[in-house]
């Protein structure tokens, strides 16, 4: 596992229209740029080139069909991205447990000086 | 939950200047996050947070406005200004809520894995510390 892979993982999934992508995928199963267009509000060439940046960073993966790229979602991959985040979410967790408890010592003490 | 930003509240039954206090002041932080913190809480101060004497990460102070918002940049490499593209962005939101206070935090910009690993390794020192407390918290009626 490299930073520069991590680093373009979390670039890819950071813009609102490829995980708006994602969610389509998700929803709807495979789909092509002109399949996916239709549900939002930019161009098949725009979305055919955030697909190429999700398939690079290995959230989707094409499959050649006719003349379009037949896209869905790498399960693993964003199973991964999304463990990822959920443990930093844990670490604030138990952060804001202690400001809790901190703060809320300061607070007692102060009423009961009062 | 959005991918790529974290998102928490909790409810604190105390006020939101004691809250503020215990989010931005160096002396309260290094009680619920590192061993030491040094900054001074107005904006544009740049510091340091440091865990367990050698590890050391970058602190830049935002915006300061009692009581109701702080905001931080930190993880950026040390000598460099913090940028969205070089560090994590924090911010705290504080709501008067009945007698306590919600408090709102925010931490946007996950762009490096090893980074993000050394901070869970780091936590997973301090669990230990608080379990104590938590479960203290968790039999409270």
């Amino acid at each position: 596992m490299t930073t520069a892979v991590d680093d373009d993982l979390w670039s890819a999934i950071g813009d609102p229209t490829r995980r708006r992508l994602l969610d389509l995928l998700l929803a709807g199963g495979p789909g092509t740029a002109t399949t996916l267009s239709h549900h939002l509000p930019v161009t098949r060439q725009a979305v055919a080139k955030h697909l190429g940046v999700l398939d690079r960073v290995g959230l989707v993966r094409a499959a050649p069909t006719g003349r379009e790229k037949r896209y869905q979602v790498d399960d693993t991959q964003l199973e991964r991205a999304v463990t990822q985040l959920a443990a930093v979410g844990a670490e604030w967790d138990a952060r804001l447990r202690r400001i809790k408890r901190i703060a809320e010592t300061i607070q007692t003490e102060r009423n009961n000086n009062a | 939950m959005e991918i790529g930003s974290i998102e928490r509240e909790i409810y604190i039954e105390a006020s939101p200047t004691v809250v503020f206090e215990v989010v931005s002041d160096p002396r309260h932080v290094s009680r619920w996050w590192p061993d030491e913190a040094r900054y001074e809480p107005v904006p544009g101060s740049t510091g340091e947070i440091s865990f367990g004497g050698d590890k050391v990460e970058a602190f830049t102070v935002l915006e300061v406005r009692p009581p109701r918002t702080f905001t931080f940049r930190w993880t950026q490499p040390p000598g460099e200004p913090a940028t969205a593209e070089n560090s994590l962005l924090v911010t705290f939101e504080l709501v008067p809520s009945g007698d306590g206070t919600l408090l709102k935090l925010t931490e946007t910009g996950y762009r490096d894995e090893e980074a993000r690993r050394d901070h869970v390794n780091g936590w997973d020192y301090f669990l230990p510390r608080v379990a104590p407390y938590v479960a203290t918290l968790t039999v409270r009626p």
